[in-house]
């Protein structure tokens, strides 16, 4: 059975980038949320393998949203990646005490992120 | 005093090597999807953040009729301080007008602040400069433009015009002066 991303983003354009990605250069199946509120509902029904987020959305950031996954039985195991525009050490601390797993930074590149992936999910 | 080192960035190796750079469809897509003026700035705010990393830009209309340079909207960036022509000069905005891209890497403002890279990508529509796209700083991680991220500013002065003015604009007639 395929291994399953949710990915979630503010902006359609990352979307729409990452999902192109995931399916042209893996074999995961690719499920989308649109804020944090809305990853941690569909991280619940979705049940994903990995959950790759951005940090900065609007009604639940990214942090924010990875504390409660964490809290929440179905997705405490589940590998978070973080995707940021900020890389610094002591920002990524808080990403890090939320309870991600790992982090990307902005502009995304692609054969990095199928790297990272790939060495959670496998190929 | 600013000191432009060169106009065109080397064309370094990209990073991605042997994967199709789907940032361009990506954003091709993005624009031509976008619902009005509005959402065709958004998508250009997301493109700059997440594919070309940067989160201090500013976009100038042209007055088609009397050339004058206005900033339409800015992110990152206090409007006050968003000025056109004092960082792109007088021979890159010519550029602008004929439609070149045009890159300058900043050594120093001689007020103390780091280097950085900028771009201004010409706004195209019906072969007219409309608009001027200006890319203020990158992000630390970001280290300058490399090929692909030329094809993007190349894509976005072909097809952001569609997407910002295509519905609000007339046929251009006549070529903006040089103005601000």
């Amino acid at each position: 059975m395929a291994k399953k991303v949710l990915v979630v983003d503010d902006s359609k354009t990352a979307l729409m980038m990452e999902r192109e990605i995931l399916q042209r250069h893996t074999t995961y199946q690719c499920v989308t949320a649109s804020d944090g509120q809305e990853a941690v509902e569909k991280a619940k029904q979705e049940r994903p393998d990995l959950i790759l987020m951005d940090v900065v959305m609007p009604r639940m950031n990214g942090f924010e949203a990875c504390k409660i996954m964490r809290q929440q039985q179905s997705t405490r195991e589940t590998p978070i990646v973080l995707v940021t525009t900020r890389g610094e050490e002591s920002y990524m601390e808080a990403g890090f005490q939320s309870g991600c797993n790992d982090y990307i930074t902005k502009p995304v590149n692609g054969s990095e992120l199928v790297a990272l992936l790939q060495s959670y999910l496998g190929e | 005093m600013n000191s432009f080192r060169n106009n065109e960035p080397e064309a370094k190796r990209s990073s991605v090597d042997g994967m199709e750079d789907f940032r361009l469809g990506a954003a091709r897509r993005r624009l031509a999807e976008s619902t009005g003026q509005t959402d065709a700035i958004e998508a250009l705010r997301e493109i700059a953040g997440n594919f070309l990393g940067s989160e201090e830009i500013g976009l100038f209309e042209i007055d088609r009729k009397t050339g004058d340079i206005q900033l339409l909207w800015c992110f990152g960036i206090d409007p006050k301080q968003c000025h056109l022509l004092g960082a792109l000069g007088d021979v890159g905005l010519q550029r602008m007008l004929v439609g070149k891209c045009h890159v300058a890497f900043v050594a120093d403002d001689g007020a103390g602040s780091e280097p950085r890279t900028e771009a201004f990508v010409p706004i195209r529509l019906a072969d007219h400069t409309v608009a001027i796209l200006a890319i203020l700083r990158l992000l630390p991680q970001k280290q300058g433009f490399d090929r692909q991220d030329m094809d993007l500013l190349a894509l976005l002065s072909d097809e952001a015009g569609k997407a910002l003015f295509g519905s609000t604009l007339n046929p251009v007639t006549n070529q903006p002066k040089a103005r601000t």
